[in-house]
Formats: C-alpha cells, structure tokens, sequence
C-alpha cells in the first residue's frame, strides 16, 4: 500500500513542480514587478521595454491606494509602485522606498518643476511624477443649469438633481468633498469637523440616493447615463473626448490637487532596470502615448504641450486648474484618524 | 394530452431564455464591429483579433486551464483514496473526517478563501500559481470525496478480498477491481471539481499574486470599462463548454444504445434502469 | 482490507492544514488586535462588539432578505419548471436538464458582465422599450438588478437537486392517491410535493449559501454603496486593511451559516423519520 501512497505523491509532487517551471521560473531574464493603477499605461510600452531591456515585465494594477496598501502588507512584494501622494508619504514614513538615484533618470530633465517638491516628498528624494490633476464634478450641460454650480460641492446635494449623480467610491475623495464643503481642511485631525463631514455623507446619501460608482463611471458617463459624477480630471478629459455634451468644473472652495509618482520599493532587487523603468516612461513619446491613452495630465511638458494642442484642444479638464488658493494636496494621516476615517467611510457606504 | 402541454411549454421556454438571455446577448455582440454593447452596427472578428493578440487574456485562458486540470487531476487521486479508505476506517474517525470535509461545502467561498489567505500570508508563501493551485486542490477534493464515498460504501467488502486471496496484490486489487467499480462516482466528482474549479473567482482572487489570474479575476478587472474582448472570451468559452458537456453528455447514450442493441440481439429485450 | 485504511493519511494531514488551520487563523485574527503582525498581538472581543453596531447589524439584515428572496424567487420559478420538466419523456428530460445544466458551467462573472450590457441605462432592454415608445427604466444600480442577478445565478442549483428528487417518485403512488380518493392538488400536495422536500432543502441550501456570500455580483450590479456581508468582509481585508474585523464577521457569517444547515438538515431527518 505504501508504493501506491508513494506513486500518487510523486505523481503529486511532479505534477506540481512542473508546472512551477512550466510558469515563470523557466526564464533567467530579470523580472521587474511593477504596481500601479488601472488603465494607467498604455500597454504597448511595456512590451518595447521589454524588448529594449531583454527583461521581464510582471504588471499588476490596484484600484485604490488601501488595496494597495494591503497587499504589500500581506506580503507581496513589487519592485516600481505607481501610488498616490499620500501613500507615498506614508511608505517613506515606514521606509518601505529607497531613494532615487537621479542620475539614471536622464528624461526628468523634461519634467514640469511646477509639480516637483510638492509636500508629501518635498526634495523628491523618493518620487517621480507620473501622472497628476484634480477631482472635480463633470456635468451634463444639457441637465445640469449652469447656476446652480454657484452652490460649487453642494450641488451634489441639490434635491433637483437627486438620483442623477454618481459620487467616487474612494474615501478619501468623498470625505474631501464634505470637508471643502464645509469649509475645512481635506487634511483635517479634528475629530468634529469629521464627524461634521460623516453627517454630510450621510444626508446625501438619504436625500439624493447616488451611486458610488468606481471606473464604471467613465461609460456611464460617456453613454450620458447621469447628469453628474465625481471624477478626477484625467477620467474627466478622456470622458469629454467621447462626449461633447460633458463640461469639468472646479468649485472655488477648493479640491484635491492629486499626483501619483513612480517609486522605488526597498524590497526592489533590479535597482537599475527600475531606474531603466522610470527612464522609460519619462521619454517625451513614451508619456506622450501614455497621456493619450488615458487622458491623464503627464508632468512631462513637451508630451502635455503636444496632447494638449492635439489630441485634447479646448479639453477644459486635460489642463485642470492647479491655482486654486484653496486647494490642497492629501497628507499623511495617522493610523489613529486613518482607522477613524475608514470606519466612517463603511458606515456611508452601508447605510441605508 | 397535447393541448394541456402549451402552457408548460412556454414557461420552460421563458425559464430558459431567462437563463440564456446574458449568454447569448454576450455572444451576438461579441460580433459587434463597434464598442457598443447596446446597437450592433456590422459583424466583425476584430474583438477576436483583439482577444488573441492580448498576452495578459490568454495567459488568463492558460492559468484557468492547467489550474482546473490539475486541480481536478490531484483532488480526483486525493479524493478518491481518502474516499476508499474511509469506508474501512474506525467509525469515530470517519466522522470526523467527513464532518472536516464537510467544512469547505458548507462554508461561504469567501470565509474559505480568507482562511487560505491569511494561511498562505502566515507562511509567507509567495501569493502566485502555487497558491491558487493548493488553495483549488483545497476546495475540490471535498467534493470528490462526497461523490465517490457514496459508491464505496454500496461496494461489497468481500470483493478486495476475494481478490486479495486469488493472489492480486492490495494495488491490484485497488486498481483492478475497486476502482472500476467506482467509476461513476469517481467521474462525477472530476465533472464537479473541474467545474468548481474552473468557475472559481472569489478563492482565486483571494490567494493569487504575482500577475498570475485567472479567467474570473481578468474579467473582474476588465468589467469596469466596456469592452467586447470580454464578449469573445466568453463566447470561446461557451462553445468549448458546450461541445464539452455535449460530447460527455452523448457519449454515453451512443455506448448504452450500442449495449442495448447488443442486449437485444444476444437476450430478451432487458428493461434499463435509470438513475 | 485493513490496507486500505492508510489511504486516509494523506488527506488526513491535508486537511489539518488546509481545512483546520486555516478556519483557526480565521478565529485567531478576530479575537485580536495588532493587524497582520502575529508578533504583538492583544486578545479582544472588540472586534465582535463594533458587530453589534446598527449599522453593521443593518448589513445583515439587509444581506438576509435579499438572500432569501433570492432563495424564494428561485423555488418558486425552479420547482416548477423541475416539476414541468418530469412530464416529459426521459430522453427530452435529459435533455432539458443538461440545457439547465449548461449556463452553470459558464462563468458566473460572465454572465453578471452580460446582465450589467442589458440592465443598463442605455442597455439592450431599454432600447427595446425605446423601440416601443416606453420611457427608459433605471435598473442598473437597484436591488432589481441584483436580485436578477442572483437568481439567473442560482436558478439551476434549485432546480437540478429538485429534479433529482421528483424523478426518484415511484409513479404508482400518484396513482394509489388517486385510486384512493385524492385530487389532484391533494396528490401533488401530499405526495410528489412531501417526497420531493429532500430535493427541496439540498436546493435551499445550495442557493442560500451562494447568495449570502457573495460579493461580486452586489458589487458589479448594485455599485460601491451595495453592501452586502460579502462586500463588507471584502471591504475590510481588501481596501480598508482590517484583516481583525473582517475575521470576525466571516467567523460570524460562518456560524450562522453552520446554524441554518444544521436546522434544515434536521428538517430532511424528521421528515424521512415520519415517513
């Protein structure tokens, strides 16, 4: 009886180790592990660095910076993120990036110094823009009178549009909006001034039944299904390129000035070749075809000249307003108010 | 008779075409030549250009298939010794045994997945195509073991033995003359575990990493914006599925008819009794 | 035969890693604090006790009555339509039961990606009301939406076990009811509906336990504010990072889950003991 438990465990064993060589292990060519958002690249790059770099690109996309966030913490290591500000600044608070070595990135010469040194890495000791922009409402001009943008975020509370509105499944961004609403920082600790925002979500949630939609929006929004969404303007621009009845808006009482930047983990192995990487999509075509392909603002200027006069012209949403005095960029958030925020934030969501 | 069958008729017709409905509609407009899902303008292939020319669909495709195959292959071996010496275990431990088996079917997919999370995460296995392919063996061998344990316990006990004190050694005996004896049992349960697997997004999605994902999570991940690839990708998958479940499904009705014909010939017309 | 009963060793290991451990990581992590680091961990119930909040209770709640609502929709339609399909002739019936055994093959998250093309705003079933002058219905978004979902989802898993079980009906019984003064309601009342219960349950079972875990389908057909226990546990593991809590209400989940089986499986006993 023991050869025959013998026979099926080698049979087991065999088959198992097969395939681990059959998937991955087989090749010895370097492995670069990239994370980043969803339809955030224009996929064909990466099959040109491949080729340039006789490497391998592992590509996997999140859909929010948490989801991220966890799966780093479960163990997953990667070796270039493409994260948000703020979640920047917390992984160079737990010092899980390595500094860049500037020198290996010889495109960043091309980069705009505007949207350099923003506070959450302020020597850009760790970061490199990728993409950036603002969160603003995107309405149908067709539905929505132009004078009730006057009210600027409380418009999405207007009863007159109830039922019409998608809102961002992200939490931050919707505290964002409740707290410029009411007139606080997006960045505050005060535990009032949160609940105040929570009291918000909430009462919008009761009177105006919107759905919190995430990338499902952008159809939606180019099929004309509501008269308002919620959306960052790269979404923002591809969305009006495919629907011309579509206008962006900014309300004066400030929004959330965004960036997501390329980082290096320290868990990174291929230093240089994430380097290489970083290089790669500097290049003035590479961000060109990528900042067509989503319709995202590139900080790299001649790309962002090009697709603004091109592809996007009087693409109101393509050169958002970054000027705003009361604008912001999302900071750091101790574990404490991050915990209070995320509980809040399940409670909006399953109310009912 | 004849007249009282309308109305029966077309309820199964409406039960069906509520069930067909998404399939087919996924079908016909994964034909369309324009992005909408709503007006089909012309035919076209170019969503099954698009499809084959996508590395990261068709690695999904490859994942999907050798995970269900050898899922199935190692849960059916798994499943099917565990099921042959259970009938012979002490009556306390088959029990408990069964009851532990029980414990994967009952359970909601997502409390299995996250326990297998956070087992793979404590033991700091890489997340990837080993995982999904343990955590897949994990909850199918479950389902091979009902299947075939029923067939086991209606075996007669004397015929290992019989066999055994005729000189086979226990693998023959094992091979020989018990497992063709469960047969059915034991192909049911490959039919259940290749489905379970080959179905599965929440487990998948739970334990995988390392860019490697199956069908279910690739569409996850495309569903988000319109976009017809998906529609060729089911449409393949449906015709194979269907092919499948027809051949298996014809296969033994051509070999029964073929017997009874035989039957005919040789005896007395026999009546068949169906399961 | 006493060979044979080493054969559960493997499974026997398998098990405590696979099944055991990790059900046991899963209560380990809801009675503590500390996240995913194992090293400073804190007992707690706290855990268990933000459970009790409204809010969360709400979720429940909400997660049951669309469960059985689903469970509902689908035994009504799926008994009938297992009933209609016995009245057929055994070839047509096994036919109509691959037919309803098909879609179950197919992806789930294919078929919801489908629902959503004909569910939307601008989606194929609004164009047809279009075609005759109707107003579009918003259904996208809605419990509607999530509820055809569901049942177009779980509609074969009622009516497979349901089949089953009417087909095991000896005929003559109908006709002693009928010989012995019954009508026809009272025959199907007392005797096909009463002897089909075990098909009954096993599908109840089958379609509750789907229904109340899933995440995707809520997700995909109901939106980011749908929250079902399924959404509320992903939720907490995926973007929120709350493995602690997320434990608890699976091991909640689970409990309540063990808690319907065992009361319905003692339903199926009684009933077989009257017999």
């Amino acid at each position: 009886m023991k050869k025959m438990m013998k026979k099926a465990l080698c049979l087991i064993t065999g088959l198992a180790l097969l395939t681990g060589m059959l998937t991955g292990c087989g090749s010895d060519k370097p492995t670069l592990k990239v994370y980043s958002w969803g339809e955030y690249i224009d996929t064909s790059l990466l099959r040109d660095f491949e080729k340039e770099y006789n490497c391998k690109v592992i590509y996997e996309t999140f859909d929010s910076n948490e989801s991220m966030y966890t799966k780093i913490q479960s163990g997953e290591a990667y070796d270039v993120l493409v994260p948000s500000d703020y979640m920047i600044e917390r992984l160079i608070k737990e010092d899980g990036l390595q500094a860049i070595d500037w020198s290996l990135i010889p495109n960043a010469d091309g980069l705009d110094e505007a949207v350099m040194g923003e506070e959450f890495d302020p020597d850009n000791t760790y970061s490199v823009p990728f993409f950036y922009g603002t969160v603003g409402i995107l309405y149908d001009t067709t539905v929505v009178d132009e004078a009730d943008l006057e009210d600027g975020w409380e418009i999405l509370r207007n009863e007159k549009y109830a039922g019409d509105i998608y809102m961002y499944d992200s939490e931050r961004d919707s505290f964002m909006i409740a707290l410029k609403a009411l007139g606080y920082s997006m960045n505050t600790t005060n535990k009032d001034e949160i609940d105040e925002a929570y009291q918000w979500l909430i009462e919008q949630r009761d009177t105006m039944n919107p759905v919190y939609a995430g990338d499902d929006v952008i159809d939606n929004m180019i099929s004309g299904n509501k008269a308002m969404a919620v959306v960052y303007s790269g979404d923002a621009a591809y969305i009006m390129s495919e629907n011309e009845d579509l206008e962006y808006y900014e309300p004066e009482e400030g929004t959330n000035i965004w960036q997501d930047a390329m980082v290096i983990t320290s868990d990174c192995t291929e230093v240089e070749l994430a380097h290489a990487y970083i290089n790669f999509m500097l290049d003035a075509e590479h961000a060109y075809a990528n900042t067509v392909a989503v319709g995202y603002t590139s900080p790299v200027v001649e790309a962002r000249t090009k697709a603004a006069e091109e592809d996007f012209a009087g693409n109101s949403a393509y050169l958002p307003d970054v000027e705003g005095e009361n604008d912001e960029v999302f900071r750091y958030q101790e574990q404490e108010i991050k915990e209070y925020f995320a509980e809040l934030w399940t409670k909006v969501k399953a109310a009912n | 008779m004849k007249k009282k069958k309308i109305a029966p008729v077309i309820y199964i017709i409406l039960c069906f075409i509520f069930l067909y409905l998404p399939i087919v509609v996924t079908m016909v407009y994964s034909f369309n030549s324009s992005k909408s899902l709503t007006k089909f303008e012309s035919f076209s292939l170019r969503w099954y250009e698009n499809l084959f020319s996508n590395g990261e669909i068709m690695n999904a495709v490859y994942v999907s298939v050798t995970i269900a195959l050898l899922a199935t292959a190692i849960s059916t071996i798994l499943g099917t010794i565990t099921a042959i010496g259970l009938s012979k275990s002490r009556k306390v431990l088959k029990e408990v045994i069964i009851n532990v088996n029980n414990i994967p079917i009952m359970n909601p997919d997502i409390v299995t997945a996250i326990g297998l999370m956070i087992l793979f995460s404590s033991m700091k296995m890489e997340k990837g195509y080993l995982t999904m392919l343990l955590a897949h063996v994990a909850f199918c061998t479950p389902y091979v073991i009902t299947s075939v344990y029923p067939k086991v316990r209606n075996l007669d006990p004397n015929l290992a033995n019989a066999a055994m004190d005729l000189g086979a050694t226990p693998f023959q005996a094992l091979t020989k003359v018990i497992l063709p004896m469960l047969k059915e049992g034991i192909f049911a349960g490959v039919l259940l575990a290749f489905t379970m697997s080959f179905d599965d997004f929440v487990i998948s999605y739970f334990v995988t990493g390392n860019g490697v994902s199956n069908i279910s999570i690739i569409v996850y991940n495309m569903t988000k914006r319109t976009n017809p690839t998906i529609n060729a990708l089911s449409t393949l998958v449906i015709l194979v599925i269907v092919i499948t479940l027809v051949v298996i499904n014809v296969i033994p009705i051509m070999v029964r008819k073929k017997r009874e014909r035989k039957a005919i010939l040789i005896e007395k017309p026999q009546e068949l009794k169906e399961e | 035969m006493k060979h044979f009963v080493k054969l559960i060793r493997p499974y026997m290991v398998w098990a405590v890693v696979m099944i055991l451990v990790p059900l046991l990581l899963i209560v380990l992590y809801s009675v503590t604090t500390g996240g995913n680091d194992l090293i400073n961990i804190q007992f707690t119930l706290e855990n268990f006790k933000k459970m009790t909040e409204p809010i969360y209770v709400a979720v429940f709640v909400k997660s049951f009555q669309l469960g059985l609502l689903s469970v509902g929709i689908c035994l009504f339609l799926g008994y009938i339509l297992a009933y209609l399909i016995t009245k057929f002739s055994e070839r047509v019936q096994s036919l109509l039961v691959l037919l309803v055994t098909i879609p179950m093959w197919i992806n789930t998250l294919l078929r919801t990606y489908a629902w959503i093309c004909l569910l939307s705003d601008n989606g194929i079933i609004n164009a047809i009301l279009g075609l005759f002058g109707l107003e579009p219905v918003t259904m996208m978004y809605t419990d509607f939406a999530v509820v055809i979902g569901l049942v177009s989802d779980l509609l074969p898993f009622m009516v497979i076990p349901i089949h089953t079980s009417l087909c095991k009906i000896d005929h003559s019984l109908h006709e002693a009811a009928m010989d012995l003064g019954a009508n026809r309601f009272q025959t199907f009342w007392r005797v096909t509906f009463k002897l089909s219960i075990p098909g009954v349950l096993n599908g109840i079972i089958m379609t509750f336990l789907l229904s109340i875990s899933t995440f995707v389908i809520p997700k995909l057909l109901g939106g980011g504010q749908y929250m079902l226990i399924g959404n509320l546990i992903e939720n907490q593991f995926i973007s929120v990072g709350d493995w602690n809590f997320g434990s608890a209400i699976s091991v909640i989940l689970a409990f309540i889950i063990l808690i319907a089986i065992t009361s319905m499986k003692r339903i199926d006993k009684d009933e077989i003991e009257e017999e």
